[in-house]
């Protein structure tokens, strides 16, 4: 069967998406490593969801897909209104909860 | 009818409570005269009781008790609530609520000037609830409870006029003193609780005389416990000091307090435990000999003192030192009945110079006094009954009950002839610094003539003129109080021994002190001056009142002050203090490093759970 | 992966093992490049070559998603989330500006990369458990390919799923009320307006 196929992709792409949102500093490729995460997931359960024959995969991934596109309008309005009052595109200097 | 007996607590009880919450609004009058009748009222049921009891057999008289709540019910221990009338009680009940009502008169007319007069009253009816708590306690847990609250009356009395530094600082003498003398009692309260296994009178009382071999170490160590009690109340040496400084009361409450009641409590004390000394004979050679020797010191003080109201105090330490010389050779009847008389002659002699004090205007030193006799007529007839009372005249109350201490030192049951020859001396200095007060107070010319001393008014002579009678008639009482307090002493009533010699000497010590003080005093003033070059160092000693004063201070209030002021520069500050400060200090520095984690970047929150979620997973995995 | 490579060597040519060789080695190859896709994402240094890859990596997975007959939810994906999103993501990209940031070596990325390594291992450990049995379902491609998928889906959403689905859509207008008060242009004409 293909299961270690689709385990091994989703696996891969996860695990790349949170060393992107790691490693990076602009806030835009940080929040575009969320959606490589929140897409291997939904592979994951597409895939599983051929392989057991149920449509529950399906469903939830598209649960998911409706989530992650609210998620992003409202991610994407916060950082503008940051960047309309700091003008800074480094999520580093925005620190003021520190301590 | 003897539940009525409750009357006696709740009514003073009643005065204070009423008076200190609601006082302020009543007119001062009023409230004056309200506390007279709380006690009066009270002295009436004591009557009641008085006239119960002798509906009785002799024989039924005793253990009448009655409890109000079983308060304390337990495996082993149990405590009720309850008040024991029996002879002696009610004998001084009559006493305390008699006198103490006649005080109250007097004392509407004495602080009929002063700003905090309700006050005072609130005070006085609560000092008359904590005796009667005392006196009619059915256990010894009662007794100590109602010793504690006398001595906190006393000591709210004493400092009455907050406003004067001495009066303060003796209110606090008065007070740490008898708290020398409650600690005694309550660990001899704990040690009657262990042999006896109760504190009620009734079971003490009855299983002593088979408790303990005579003489044994745990009674000896148990009665002189109680006696630190009684010594420390009564102001006997050495727990004495306090007394004189007490003075600085108003003159109502040296009266009541410290001379009638408060400081007869000790004596008291002693005749209501007279099952338990009786068991002690060595004790009761404490007893005679500190009482014999107070009696002394005291009167030989009180002989070169020029503070009115402190000569009558010394005079007051000294006639309880004849109390206990009485009951420490073994007539405890005698020493009650020169209580009453005491009780008597002492609040009509102090009462009476608080009427001096109060027509010459607050002056209390007597060397600015003299004459007064035609200023304040009243006031000098009874001063006069009252010091020939004291002094033992003949045919007065005085009279009668010295006359059987001095015989009994002699012919009690410890009495010897050391102790007889001590009270005789004691007797003749008696007389002569009463009637050295007398002729320096009331005869002469007046010293300072532009004091205008003027006579007291009505409300306060009449209490004066009761008491006058009662000085002359009350010696006649003797037999029935010997009869009458027999059955709480063993049934026996004291032997009358015909003496007549001793009589003779007694009378003849007495008469002598009050002719030296004639000499001394009445004639002329270069005789004194010679005598007082003569006997400079003593003079000075007794002026100073042996320096126990000082010799206290110096043993005792330094050491424990300096203890006190270590402890708290050393243990307090740098120990105590130091390492709770320590302990906020380290919080605050850990959670100073922990912040550092919260540095305020997404990125390094991220890493955190990212880390975090690894960790899980190990565990899941190779769980 | 053994079991691809028996069949590959087995050489038995029925039609069933030659599609599934073919929908394997498919998925191998669509699934590396969306892999090498999503590298690219996170090494760009410019953020519109980031969204360009990242769509690519959708595109990718839609195709995924074909392959494992679900047909409705690759066009969805497409659709919804490579178009829709993605052109979002480039509008404020364009709107923001660019900036070229610099790749630093520090230990914090250091740390990053080793517990990201470590997670990639934990996950990988999940290949080595059993085979996965087909145990629920009664939904065969058959049955859904008689139905047509979109129709298929729809049945189960609407039946077995409808809170979810209520739930999204109350999510949506949430998200919806939300960005208009966030994102609404400058609050001073407000004031100049009461002044006047």
């Amino acid at each position: 069967m293909g299961s270690e196929f689709v385990l091994f992709i989703s696996a891969a792409i996860f695990s790349i998406g949170s060393l992107g949102f790691v490693i990076r500093k602009n806030p835009l490729v940080m929040f575009m490593s969320v959606e490589l995460m929140l897409n291997a997931v939904n592979f994951l359960l597409i895939g599983y969801s051929s392989f057991l024959n149920s449509l529950d995969g399906q469903i939830f991934a598209l649960i998911i897909m409706t989530v992650a596109a609210a998620e992003v309008v409202v991610g994407l309005a916060i950082i503008l209104t940051i960047f309309r009052t700091r003008h800074e595109l480094d999520v580093d200097r925005i620190n003021t909860l520190k301590g | 009818m003897y539940s009525l007996s409750w009357l006696i607590l709740l009514l003073p009880l009643t005065g204070f409570i009423s008076l200190s919450w609601f006082g302020k609004r009543f007119p001062k009058l009023l409230g004056g005269w309200f506390a007279c009748a709380m006690v009066g009222g009270a002295f009436l049921v004591t009557l009641l009781m008085l006239a119960q009891l002798y509906s009785e057999d002799p024989v039924d008289r005793l253990n009448h008790v009655q409890t109000l709540y079983p308060w304390i019910v337990s495996e082993g221990f149990s405590l009720n609530l309850s008040i024991l009338i029996d002879p002696l009680s009610v004998f001084m009940l009559l006493i305390v609520t008699g006198v103490g009502a006649l005080i109250h008169v007097y004392s509407i007319g004495y602080m009929h000037h002063d700003k905090e007069f309700t006050r005072f009253f609130a005070y006085l009816n609560l000092f008359i609830f904590s005796m009667s708590v005392l006196v009619l306690a059915a256990d010894f847990f009662f007794l100590i409870v109602g010793w504690a609250l006398v001595g906190l009356a006393s000591y709210l009395l004493i400092g009455f006029w907050t406003e004067k530094k001495s009066a303060v600082l003796a209110a606090r003498k008065a007070f740490v003193m008898n708290v020398i003398g409650d600690v005694g009692m309550v660990i001899a309260a704990f040690m009657i609780f262990e042999h006896f296994g109760s504190l009620n009178y009734v079971d003490v009382f009855k299983a002593a005389p088979t408790a303990f071999f005579p003489n044994d170490d745990s009674i000896l160590l148990i009665t002189f416990l109680l006696l630190v009690g009684a010594f420390a109340k009564s102001a006997q040496i050495p727990l004495h000091t306090w007394l004189p400084d007490a003075m600085e009361g108003p003159t109502p409450v040296s009266a009541l307090i410290h001379a009638a009641t408060m400081v007869t409590a000790g004596v008291y004390l002693v005749a209501r435990c007279n099952a338990l000394f009786t068991m002690a004979p060595f004790t009761m050679y404490l007893i005679a000999s500190v009482g014999v020797i107070t009696a002394i010191v005291a009167g030989s003080i009180g002989m070169v003192q020029y503070d009115i109201k402190k000569v009558i105090a010394y005079s007051t330490m000294s006639q309880i030192g004849f109390m206990f010389l009485a009951v420490g050779v073994g007539v405890f009847s005698v020493g009650m009945f020169h209580l009453m008389t005491h009780a008597f002659f002492k609040a009509l002699l102090f009462l009476a110079a608080g009427s001096v004090i109060h027509g010459m205007a607050d002056e209390q030193d007597i060397r600015k006094m003299g004459g007064l006799r035609y200023a304040m007529p009243i006031t000098f007839v009874t001063f006069l009954i009252g010091s020939l009372a004291l002094a033992g005249f003949p045919l007065t109350a005085g009279f009668f009950s010295k006359e059987e201490i001095v015989m009994n030192a002699y012919h009690g049951q410890y009495g010897n002839f050391v102790f007889w020859g001590l009270a005789v001396i004691a007797v003749g200095m008696t007389g002569f610094y009463t009637f050295r007060l007398f002729f320096y107070t009331f005869m002469g010319k007046l010293r300072t003539p532009e004091a205008k001393p003027h006579e007291s008014p009505l409300v306060m002579t009449a209490p004066l003129m009761v008491l006058a009678g009662l000085s002359l008639l009350g010696g006649f009482l003797g037999p029935w109080v010997h009869s009458f307090l027999s059955p709480v002493f063993g049934g026996t009533v004291p032997m009358h021994h015909d003496d007549a010699m001793l009589e003779i000497i007694a009378v003849a010590a007495a008469m002598g002190g009050i002719i030296a003080a004639v000499a001394v005093y009445m004639t002329g003033k270069d005789q004194l001056a010679f005598a007082k070059q003569m006997l400079a160092p003593i003079y000075e000693a007794l002026f100073n009142k042996y320096y126990i004063d000082e010799i206290y201070d110096f043993l005792i209030v330094k050491p424990v002050k300096a203890i006190g002021k270590f402890m708290e520069e050393r243990a307090e500050k740098l120990g105590i203090d130091f390492s709770v400060d320590e302990v906020g200090r380290q919080v605050r520095e850990v959670s100073r490093g922990i912040s550092i984690w919260q540095s305020g970047k997404v990125r390094i929150y991220a890493l955190n759970m990212v880390a975090g979620m690894v960790t899980i997973l190990l565990f899941v995995i190779f769980m | 992966m053994m079991e691809f490579l028996d069949q590959l060597w087995s050489f038995s040519m029925d039609r069933e093992t030659v599609f599934g060789l073919f929908q394997q080695s498919l998925v191998f190859i669509i699934g590396m490049t969306a892999i090498l896709a999503s590298l690219g994402v996170i090494l760009c240094a410019s953020p519109i070559y980031s969204a360009l890859y990242l769509i690519g990596n959708m595109v990718c997975l839609a195709m995924l998603f074909l392959l494992f007959n679900a047909e409705f939810l690759a066009v969805v994906q497409v659709v919804v989330y490579a178009g829709a999103v993605m052109i979002l993501f480039l509008f404020i990209i364009a709107l923001l500006g660019s900036k070229e940031e610099k790749r630093e070596l520090s230990f914090q990325n250091f740390a990053a990369l080793s517990f990201v390594g470590l997670l990639f291992g934990e996950l990988l450990m999940s290949m080595m458990v059993e085979e996965t049995k087909p145990v629920l379902g009664q939904v065969t491609p058959e049955v859904v390919q008689q139905v047509g998928s979109a129709k298929a889906i729809g049945i189960e959403l609407f039946s077995n799923h409808i809170v979810p689905f209520e739930l999204a859509s109350l999510l949506l207008l949430v998200a919806a009320v939300g960005i208009i008060s966030l994102a609404k242009f400058s609050y001073k004409p407000l004031r100049k307006r009461t002044r006047t």
